[in-house]
């Protein structure tokens, strides 16, 4: 077993850790526009996605579903297909006073799926109706 | 779900264009007063769909029909019967647990989701945090029959609401949140203009480019049904009241 690794191996690798470096710059740019739209639910957004709080819940039947965990530390849970979170921010301003687009937690997981990082976790079928019929 | 509905309406006037589009179209809420037809329409649109070749339907209310609606005579074959599934959730948590639950369930796809009666199942909390969950699951769960059923299939979702003729506060409220999730309505409104037979206006709006839509709907005294449509009228007042009330919120 080689110890060290081929050398066509190694610049392949640095090729993505460059076009990676250029992708994150790219983002950069792309990140006040996304303060413009949504205002601070942006920033909040991003740190919850920074903190990995969002995690893809599936089974094999592939229904999915997300849950969040807010900075207070609440588990929301979001279904991505609608548009719906079950945090009272949401029910409050987005359905109510029509004034907010999104709610922190559905933004951070339209955004943990464009940059497709999330924690995954696999539950069984009836685990997952359980998940969904607790959650309102 | 607008579409069937559309193809429903279109091949029953026969003034319709053929439209041959699989595209289900955005969740559709068929609105009316108590004995507008709205049953007997969602009824049309499951026997519809369940003749495309799809997969089977999937009609939830909380009673049994007293008795089928008649269609429209082409459409009542007892083959199209066979797909269409019944359930008959007797209360909220039950169809929660229903929709909850549906990817649990083995055997073909449902092609539509249908639920007849939305008022039956809000009754406790009309604009809560509950009605707001019950309309993203319907959409959720037609979407996950959508994700199923593979890249070209679609599932459509038809939900009938009854209004009341004058709506109040509350009822406006809860009309403006489940308009949130169902970008289509079809209003059904009895019709002054046409005596003896009981007869309704439908209008379509399928929240889209397409410009608003409309039909008259005739039930004869044996039941069955026919349709014609009605070229694009200038708005009038009554209808004018229901479509502004949702504009407000």
């Amino acid at each position: 077993m080689a110890v060290a690794l081929p050398a066509v191996v190694e610049e392949l690798l640095n090729e993505m850790a460059a076009a990676m470096r250029e992708c994150a710059r790219s983002m950069a740019f792309l990140f006040p526009r996304l303060k413009f739209v949504f205002g601070s639910s942006a920033v909040q957004a991003l740190d919850l996605v920074d903190r990995q709080s969002i995690t893809l819940i599936s089974s094999p039947s592939g229904r999915r579903v997300y849950q969040v965990i807010g900075s207070s530390g609440k588990t929301y849970t979001c279904l991505a297909s609608c548009h719906y979170c079950s945090c009272p921010a949401f029910a409050f301003s987005v359905l109510r006073k029509s004034d907010s687009l999104l709610c922190k937690h559905l933004l951070a997981v339209y955004l943990s799926q464009v940059m497709r990082t999330c924690q995954q976790l696999s539950v069984s079928d009836k685990q997952l109706t359980d998940i969904l019929m607790e959650k309102k | 779900m607008a579409e069937v509905l559309r193809r429903v309406l279109n091949r029953g006037s026969a003034a319709g264009i053929a439209e041959n589009t699989a595209e289900s179209g955005p969740p559709l809420l068929l609105l009316g007063a108590p004995g507008s037809g709205k049953t007997a329409l969602l009824f049309a649109a499951a026997l519809e769909a369940a003749g495309e070749g799809r997969g089977p339907v999937l009609f939830l209310t909380r009673r049994p029909l007293q008795s089928l609606p008649r269609g429209t005579a082409r459409t009542l074959e007892p083959w199209r019967l066979q797909k269409i599934r019944f359930q008959y959730p007797p209360s909220t948590q039950e169809l929660l647990q229903v929709l909850c639950s549906a990817h649990e369930s083995t055997g073909p796809v449902p092609s539509l989701l249908l639920l007849d009666g939305l008022e039956e199942y809000l009754a406790e909390d009309p604009a809560g945090q509950d009605t707001t969950y019950l309309a993203a699951l319907l959409l959720d769960t037609a979407a996950y029959f959508r994700q199923r059923a593979g890249p070209s299939r679609q599932c459509g979702l038809i939900v009938t609401l009854q209004t009341q003729e004058e709506a109040d506060g509350g009822e406006a409220l809860q009309r403006a949140l489940l308009q949130r999730y169902f970008p289509a309505q079809c209003w059904l409104q009895a019709d002054e203009a046409s005596p003896g037979a009981q007869g309704f206006r439908v209008g379509l709006e399928s929240g889209g480019p397409r410009p608003r839509a409309e039909w008259l709907v005739t039930f004869r005294p044996d039941g069955e049904m026919t349709i014609t449509s009605r070229p694009n009228q200038t708005r009038e007042p009554s209808l004018d009241k229901s479509s502004s009330s949702r504009g407000q919120l």
